[in-house]
């Protein structure tokens, strides 16, 4: 078990550092890339405890996906390098001692819950980390993810597509100056529309822009 | 009939105030002259019929109050009292309406004036037909009212407007008096009604006020103030106020702002008669007080003596005639508080005539001067207007008692009365009378002398455009002046005679003793037409051939004549006294209590406040979503806290 | 040490969580950091939910876990598409000059 304190306290420092890194570096870009190695860590964290399938589509889905998404709309706006140095604004940097304050607040009443719940040995059946190591955890996953809860998986599914097209819809943009083909209005000309018969009596002549 | 002759009026006023404007000035005119002629036609009739057949009768239009023990009803109680006053009042309303077509023929405002003038009309019959206090009281405000629209006719004129206001509040000080009278009389007497409350005086003679059931009774500087004593003299101050006795006479010279026609109305026959009028329909109660009958004697003598020597040095024609006024109605207070009621009125009677007469024909000199006012820029003008001239010269011959003419009659009757009275104030007032009536004598002539001869003093108009004025007004002068003439000399009979055959008063006035049948003595008799006559050559040596007497009369007695040209100072007084630290009380609770205090705690405060919250609360909407984010998660917090600490 | 227990795993989501939090208001810089800041906090209920599945026994904690992920990817997604439309228009994703809801 001294293993797994060890690196358990090497993991959560360094998620709780580049957590933090987030936050205050100068540079967008620098950012991200602290968002990405606290993914890393976290699910490193997650496949140490036990919940390897997790930890997995973890790195596929907010590492590969998300992460590099955040990456690319950075790249794309340009965003520009502050100045000035850390948490810096245009105003007065008051604030950031009240915010603080309170994060703090809000961590400790966190704590206090845990705290409390602590003190109850009824409820915690095991202090210890019990290892199952009876069958995979994806096996488990999909056990009950495929029977109990399809439903939810269905929508999840959907939630997803309704992303995708939002997604698009929002960006969309005409170009304008383009010349397009309008394949339908072309399919669906009639002859009505191009032909006109017309009786021309003699020596009266037409109108043809009439 | 007497509905008739009481609502005519009120209907023409109705149609020309709310109508005039459809139906046009000429028909205006016409339709109020009209039916205040009628009303007059009318009231002459009943006055016929009161004199020949002893005619009373008291009609009950509506019931108004019926409130427990106080009944109130709308009424027209018709004796010889009331008679004889709606005689006066009709007549001469209905002469003046005529002499207003001719008069604001120039006016734009035609149909409002007319309206007004029969609305007062209206309100005086009213008055004078009453068979209880209240109902007297509404004519009494009534006539303060119009007179205050008549008054401020001309409202543009600023002079006006405070004129009438002057008016409308020294009336109410009246006013103030005469209701504290009433509420005495019904909490005496249970009642408002004339009849009943006449009956019941002799038990109540003895009365003391007191204030609850048991108390000691009221005492004012350390005497028992007897309850009869009391509502007699709040009954005269009303009386007072109405009629521009002594200390609240101020108004009467201010209300010359009016047009003339409102001054021979109401200053001259009818509203200024009201308080005379009251005194006389109270004989009953004052008969039994002889305090408030020698409080009513010395106000009324010195009212008469008052307004005498103030109208010997003004320069206004129309105020001149309007302080004679003040002190011929002196005269009747004073005839009243000897107990000579029915003089009183007879005098109220023929004065009526002969002053509207004056105030009309005044009227047609300012309008041949073009709107001049002031005697001494006129002058040397009776060979231009010569009939206005008659007019005014039988006007001044009546008022001053010339022998024979109405004055003489209704005038000599007073003094001798009073002097017949026996008594100290009786023959004191008897001799201020003889004596007023020489400066009565002197300013009237003077009046004439300085107005129709000596020298055209006028600089604006030339003496060959001075004219006559159109027939519409000159037809009433006419009626007037026959009035004058006549009527002291074949009424008197009629209102002072001392037979027992006949009584035409009947039981309209109460004669606690009877007035004595002698005469007084020869003296007394010949002397006050002896100095009337004499003041004609007087005034004519004064102030036309020896004008340097004057200015050396004036010279010598410089004081005096201050005093006088000044109105003894009351004006000012009063301003002193009254107005100006009322003013400065009302700058104080406007400016100190209602700015600073009532709405800085009111309205303004709380606008103040409101806007100082809504410019702070305005920062929490900085449009910064960190700071709505931050502001979610201290509320997210503080539930989290609440939460975990309870 | 101590035998790291639930505990230490829910303190370290706690701490994650409340970074996130202070990540969000407390930054003036851009509004990309927000979007990760709320994907810090995401992956902190992440890190609670597995930890409590492994240690009850229960494995429907990482069922939500999944959940979560896919939805924290849609609204990334749609988050960034909205940044990128907005500074189509305003040119700028500074946060303080985003004050359209002033008032």
């Amino acid at each position: 078990m001294l293993v797994h304190t060890f690196f358990f306290y090497i993991f959560s420092f360094i998620a709780i550092s580049s957590a933090i890194m987030v936050t205050a570096s100068k540079n967008t870009v620098h950012s991200v890339l602290f968002l990405i190695l606290d993914f890393i860590t976290i699910s490193c964290l997650f496949i140490m405890i036990g919940a390897e399938f997790l930890g997995m589509i973890m790195l596929i889905v907010y590492v590969g996906a998300v992460a590099v998404l955040f990456l690319f709309v950075v790249m794309m706006l340009n965003v520009a390098q502050q100045k000035k140095e850390w948490f810096s604004s245009n105003e007065s940097s008051k604030h950031i001692p009240v915010g603080v304050l309170i994060s703090i607040i809000i961590f400790f009443e966190l704590t206090i819950v845990i705290g409390g719940w602590k003190f109850k040995p009824d409820i915690v059946s095991s202090m210890s980390l019990p290892l199952n190591m009876n069958t995979t955890n994806t096996h488990l996953i999909g056990n009950i993810l495929y029977t109990d809860y399809i439903h939810l998986f269905q929508l999840s599914g959907m939630i997803l597509l309704v992303a995708m097209i939002g997604a698009i819809v929002l960006t969309f943009r005409k170009r304008t100056g383009l010349k397009r083909q309008s394949y339908f209005a072309q399919i669906s000309r009639e002859r009505s529309d191009s032909v006109k018969l017309i009786d021309v009596p003699s020596k009266k002549g037409v109108d043809i822009d009439g | 009939m007497e509905i008739l002759l009481l609502f005519l009026p009120l209907a023409a006023s109705i149609i020309s105030g709310f109508f005039g404007k459809y139906i046009g000035d000429r028909s205006s005119e016409i339709i109020t002259s009209l039916f205040v002629l009628v009303s007059a036609f009318l009231s002459l009739l009943i006055f016929y019929n009161v004199i020949i057949n002893g005619y009373e009768n008291n009609i009950v239009i509506a019931s108004w109050i019926n409130s427990g023990t106080l009944n109130v009803n709308w009424s027209i109680k018709i004796d010889p009292l009331s008679s004889v006053m709606l005689v006066v009042v009709t007549v001469i309303s209905a002469l003046v309406h005529i002499y207003s077509i001719g008069y604001m023929s120039h006016d734009p405002h035609k149909p409002r004036f007319m309206s007004y003038l029969s609305l007062f009309t209206f309100s005086m019959l009213t008055l004078v037909s009453a068979d209880n206090f209240l109902q007297l009281f509404f004519g009494w405000e009534g006539v303060g009212l119009c007179s205050y629209f008549l008054i401020g006719f001309w409202f543009k004129k600023d002079t006006a407007n405070a004129a009438a206001i002057k008016a409308f509040l020294v009336n109410r000080v009246g006013d103030f008096g005469f209701a504290l009278g009433i509420f005495l009389i019904f909490y005496l007497f249970g009642t408002l009604n004339y009849d009943e409350v006449f009956l019941k005086v002799p038990e109540l003679v003895n009365k003391e006020i007191s204030l609850l059931n048991n108390s000691p009774p009221f005492s004012f500087l350390g005497t028992a103030v007897r309850s009869i004593d009391l509502i007699c003299l709040l009954l005269f101050i009303g009386a007072m106020g109405k009629s521009a006795q002594i200390f609240l006479h101020t108004w009467l010279p201010d209300a010359m702002e009016g047009p003339t026609p409102v001054s021979a109305l109401i200053h001259a026959a009818t509203m200024v008669t009201a308080g005379v009028f009251l005194v006389v329909r109270c004989s009953p109660i004052f008969e039994y007080s002889v305090l408030a009958l020698n409080v009513v004697t010395i106000i009324g003598m010195s009212t008469a003596f008052f307004a005498a020597t103030v109208a010997l040095v003004q320069t206004d024609i129309k105020k001149i005639i309007a302080y004679s006024t003040c002190s011929q109605l002196g005269y009747m207070f004073f005839a009243a508080g000897v107990g000579a009621y029915n003089v009183a009125m007879f005098h109220l009677f023929t004065h009526a005539f002969f002053k509207a007469l004056l105030f009309l024909g005044s009227g047609s000199v300012i309008h041949a001067f073009n709107n001049e006012q002031n005697i001494n820029k006129m002058g040397s003008v009776w060979k231009k207007i010569p009939y206005t001239w008659v007019m005014m010269i039988i006007g001044t011959l009546a008022l001053t008692g010339f022998p024979f003419l109405s004055g003489f009659y209704s005038k000599d009757a007073i003094i001798e009365f009073a002097y017949l009275k026996g008594s100290t104030m009786g023959i004191l007032a008897a001799y201020v009378g003889i004596l007023t009536a020489f400066l009565t004598a002197i300013y009237s002539w003077r009046l004439i002398f300085k107005t129709f001869h000596g020298q055209y003093k006028n600089e604006e108009i030339k003496k060959e455009k001075i004219h006559e004025s159109p027939i519409v007004m000159m037809v009433p002068l006419l009626i007037l002046a026959i009035g004058s003439i006549f009527v002291g000399f074949l009424f008197k009979d009629l209102f002072i005679s001392h037979s027992d055959s006949y009584n035409f008063w009947n039981n309209s006035i109460k004669f606690l003793n009877p007035l004595s049948n002698d005469h007084p003595p020869l003296f007394i008799i010949i002397i006050t037409p002896i100095l009337v006559i004499l003041s004609i050559p007087i005034s004519y040596y004064i102030f036309l051939k020896n004008i340097k007497i004057t200015s050396m009369i004036v010279n010598s007695n410089k004081f005096l004549y201050n005093l006088f040209l000044n109105k003894w100072y009351f004006d000012e007084l009063y301003e002193f006294i009254f107005v100006k630290p009322a003013k400065k009380i009302g700058l104080f609770f406007w400016k100190s209590v209602d700015i600073q205090i009532i709405d800085r705690f009111g309205p303004d405060g709380i606008s103040e406040l409101v806007k100082l919250f809504s410019l702070k609360a305005k920062k929490f909407q900085s449009g910064h979503i960190y700071q709505y984010a931050f502001i979610m998660l201290l509320g997210f917090s503080a539930i989290l806290t609440f939460f975990i600490l309870s | 040490m101590v035998e790291v227990g639930l505990g230490h795993y829910l303190t370290l989501g706690a701490i994650i969580f409340s970074v996130g939090i202070a990540g969000i208001f407390l930054n003036r810089k851009n509004i990309i950091v927000i979007l990760m800041s709320i994907e810090l906090i995401l992956l902190s209920v992440n890190i609670n939910l597995v930890a409590f599945s492994i240690f009850l026994n229960d494995i429907t904690g990482q069922i939500f876990t999944l959940f979560i992920l896919t939805v924290a990817a849609a609204e990334a997604a749609i988050g960034l598409a909205i940044i990128v439309v907005y500074y189509r228009n305003a040119s700028t994703i500074d946060v303080e000059k985003i004050q359209n809801l002033k008032g």
